[in-house]
C-alpha cells in the first residue's frame, strides 16, 4: 500500500459535549503516481482526512499508511513524512510571512537544516518547476505579485522539499480561468513526468475532472464512493442529494439524454462531449 | 443610482510607476439592475467594488452613490449603507457570537432603538430563511448559510445595491446554488441592484448586464448572450465562456446549425434535440 487509511476514525474534542466524529472508519488506498480527487460537501471531513495523510493529526482509531508502513507518532518519523508528503492549504498566500519571494520558498529547506548553497539550488529549481522567473521575482515582496503568481510561490515553497506526494486543498479558489488552467497543467506535468502522486480536495469539478484517475467522495465523515470519475459523474441524482453537483458539460449530456437523445452521460470534457454528439450526427447520416 | 465618471485609481506605495489599477471607467448602475463583473486576476474588479462603497476614494474622476460623492467624508456612512459589501470568505466578515447579533451589528452602529433593531433583524431573517438559526453561533453554520447571514447583515441596512466579491469561491456546490438563488430572488423581489464579481461565467448568465475588465480598463459590456458569445475576445483575455457557449462553438465547426446567441445549457439541449428531430 503506497498511501491510504484503514478504518480511520477521527473525533474532535473527544469526551466533551462538543465531541464531533469528523471521519468514520474511512478505508482507501492511493497508488503511487495516481491523480486523485477528493470531493464532498463542506464539513464532510476532507480537510481532516488530508491532515492525517501528512501526520498533522493522529487517528482516534484506525491506521494511516504511507509507503507500506503505518504512520507512527514518533516525532522524527513524522518530520520525515512531512518532507515526503507536501501539503498546500486553502488560500496559502494568506500565510506568507517573508519579505521576499526567495525567502518564502527558502523557508522549508532552511528549516530542514540544508546549507545555503543547497537552499539556493532548491529554491531556483522549485521556482523554475512552477514556471516563475527567479530573475525578476525572487527579490520581490510576495504581496506585490499577481494572485496567480502568489499561488505558484506557495506551491514552490512545498516543492522545495522535493516531496513524493502533493496534497492541495481547493487549489484554484479565487483564481481566474487562465490561472486555473495554468495550475492544472502544472500539476498534470508534475504528476505525469515527475511521477508525483497528487491528491486534490475541491468543489470545482469542471476543469479538474478530466485529470483524475480516481475520485473519493466523503459525506458526513464516511467514504461513500471510491472509483473512476466517469462512474461517479453518471450518478447525477445521488450527487445532488449529497449537495454536490456535476461538471457543466456532464449536465448538458444529461439534459440531452433526458430528452431522448442516445448519448453517454459519463463524459466531463468539452472535447468528449463534442465527439459524443458528433457520433449521434453520424448515426443519423447513415 | 451609482455612477463612475472618468474613474481612475492608483494604489499608493508601488515603487515602479506601473499601470493604474483602474483607469477611464465610466459606468452607471441602475436601480434593480444585476451586473456581473468578470476579468482576469488583477484586472481591477475588487478595486472597483471598493470604490463603489468608499473603502477607496478615486485617484481621478468621481464615484456618485445616490447623489453623494464618495469623497464627501461627512456622508461616507450613508454611502456604505446604500452599497453593502459581501466578501469572498464568509469567515472574515462574521463578527458576533450568534446569528441574530451578527445581523444586528450594522443596525446597532446606527444607534436605533432596540425594539426596532429586533424587528428589522427578524424581518430579514425570515426573508432569507434564517429564522431557525438566529441563536446559533455563526461558525457552526455551513458555508452557504454563513454567506446568507452576511447578506442578511447587509440587507438589514436597507441598501440600494449589494456588492459581492466572488461570494461563492469558498463554498461547496449546494452552498453556491444557495447563494446564487438567494441573491437572484432579492434582486427580483426587493428591487435590489447587485454587482457580482465572479470567475465563473455560469454564475453570470442570468445577469442583466455583463462587464469585462482587463488591466484596469472596461473592455466590453452588454447582455450576457452578446458578451459571452464573443469567444474570440474572451479567449484573448484568458477567459472562458459558459460551457454551453464553448460546446456550441465546437459543434458549429462540425456543421451543426445552432442559434448564434445561445447561452444557457438548456438552450443548447433544446437546439440539439430539435436538430435531431429534423434529421
Amino acid at each position: 500500500m503506497f498511501m491510504g487509511t484503514e478504518k480511520l476514525t477521527h473525533t474532535y474534542m473527544p469526551g466533551t459535549p462538543f465531541a464531533n466524529e469528523a471521519l468514520k472508519e474511512v478505508t482507501f488506498d492511493v497508488k503511487q503516481g495516481e491523480f486523485v480527487l477528493v470531493i464532498g460537501p463542506s464539513g464532510s471531513g476532507k480537510s481532516t482526512l488530508i491532515q492525517h495523510l501528512n501526520g498533522l493529526l493522529s487517528p482516534s482509531s484506525g491506521k494511516v499508511y504511507f509507503d507500506g508502513n503505518a504512520i507512527s507518532s514518533d516525532k522524527r518519523e513524522l518530520f520525515k513524512l512531512r518532507r515526503r508528503v507536501g501539503l498546500v492549504f486553502q488560500m496559502p498566500e494568506e500565510h506568507f510571512f517573508s519579505e521576499t519571494v526567495y525567502d518564502e520558498v527558502a523557508f522549508a529547506p532552511r528549516n530542514l537544516g540544508f546549507d545555503e548553497s543547497e537552499v539556493q539550488i532548491r529554491v531556483s529549481s522549485a521556482l523554475e518547476e512552477v514556471g516563475l522567473d527567479a530573475g525578476t521575482l525572487a527579490e520581490r515582496h510576495p504581496f506585490q505579485i499577481s494572485a496567480g503568481q502568489k499561488r505558484l510561490v506557495a506551491l514552490a515553497s512545498v516543492l522545495s522539499l522535493n516531496p513524493e506526494v502533493l496534497i492541495l486543498d481547493e487549489p484554484t479558489a479565487g483564481l481566474d480561468s487562465s490561472g486555473r488552467r495554468n495550475l492544472f497543467s502544472l500539476l498534470t506535468r508534475l504528476n505525469r513526468s515527475k511521477g508525483l502522486t497528487v491528491l486534490i480536495c475541491t468543489h470545482h469539478l469542471d476543469e479538474v475532472a478530466a485529470l483524475a484517475d480516481s475520485v473519493l467522495v466523503l459525506h458526513h465523515g464516511r467514504l461513500i464512493f471510491n472509483g473512476p470519475a466517469g462512474e461517479i459523474f453518471s450518478r447525477r441524482e445521488q450527487l445532488y442529494e449529497l449537495g454536490l453537483g456535476l461538471p457543466a458539460v456532464t449536465e448538458i449530456l444529461f439534459g440531452l439524454s433526458e430528452k431522448g437523445m442516445k448519448v453517454r452521460t459519463d463524459i466531463y470534457t468539452l472535447e468528449g462531449a463534442r465527439l459524443e454528439i458528433n457520433k449521434v450526427k453520424r448515426r443519423h447520416e447513415k | 443610482m451609482i455612477e463612475a465618471r472618468n474613474l481612475a485609481y492608483y494604489y499608493p506605495g508601488e515603487e515602479e510607476v506601473s499601470l493604474p489599477a483602474l483607469s477611464g471607467i465610466n459606468l452607471a448602475v441602475h436601480r434593480g439592475e444585476y451586473l456581473a463583473l468578470l476579468g482576469p486576476n488583477g484586472s481591477g474588479k475588487t478595486t472597483l467594488l471598493k470604490l463603489f462603497n468608499a473603502l477607496l476614494t478615486p485617484s481621478e474622476g468621481e464615484v456618485w452613490v445616490k447623489g453623494i460623492s464618495t469623497v464627501d467624508e461627512d456622508k461616507i456612512t450613508e454611502v456604505r449603507r446604500y452599497c453593502g459589501m459581501i466578501f469572498q470568505n464568509p469567515d472574515n466578515q462574521l463578527v458576533a457570537t450568534t446569528v441574530e447579533e451578527d445581523i444586528a451589528f450594522g443596525l446597532e452602529n446606527l444607534a436605533l432603538p432596540s425594539a426596532e433593531i429586533k424587528k428589522k433583524v427578524l424581518d430579514v431573517a425570515s426573508l432569507l430563511g434564517l429564522d431557525h438559526l438566529l441563536q446559533q453561533p455563526p461558525h457552526l453554520l455551513s458555508g452557504g448559510e454563513k454567506q446568507r447571514v452576511a447578506i442578511a447583515g447587509v440587507l438589514a441596512m436597507q441598501p440600494l445595491c449589494i456588492l459581492m466579491d466572488e461570494p461563492t469561491a469558498m463554498l461547496d456546490p449546494a452552498g453556491r446554488r444557495d447563494v446564487i438563488e438567494t441573491v437572484g430572488r432579492l434582486n427580483r423581489e426587493q428591487d435590489l441592484a447587485v454587482i457580482h464579481v465572479t470567475h465563473f461565467p455560469e454564475e453570470a448568465v442570468f445577469a442583466d448586464r455583463v462587464i469585462i475588465l482587463n488591466q484596469g480598463s472596461l473592455v466590453t459590456q452588454g447582455p450576457p448572450e452578446i458578451v459571452f458569445n464573443d469567444l474570440k475576445l474572451l479567449h484573448s483575455l484568458g477567459l472562458q465562456g459558459p460551457a454551453a457557449v464553448e460546446l456550441a462553438a465546437l459543434l458549429r465547426k462540425d456543421g451543426f446549425d445552432l442559434p448564434s446567441q445561445l447561452i444557457h445549457s438548456r438552450e443548447l439541449v433544446h437546439s440539439l434535440c430539435s436538430w435531431e428531430r429534423k434529421s
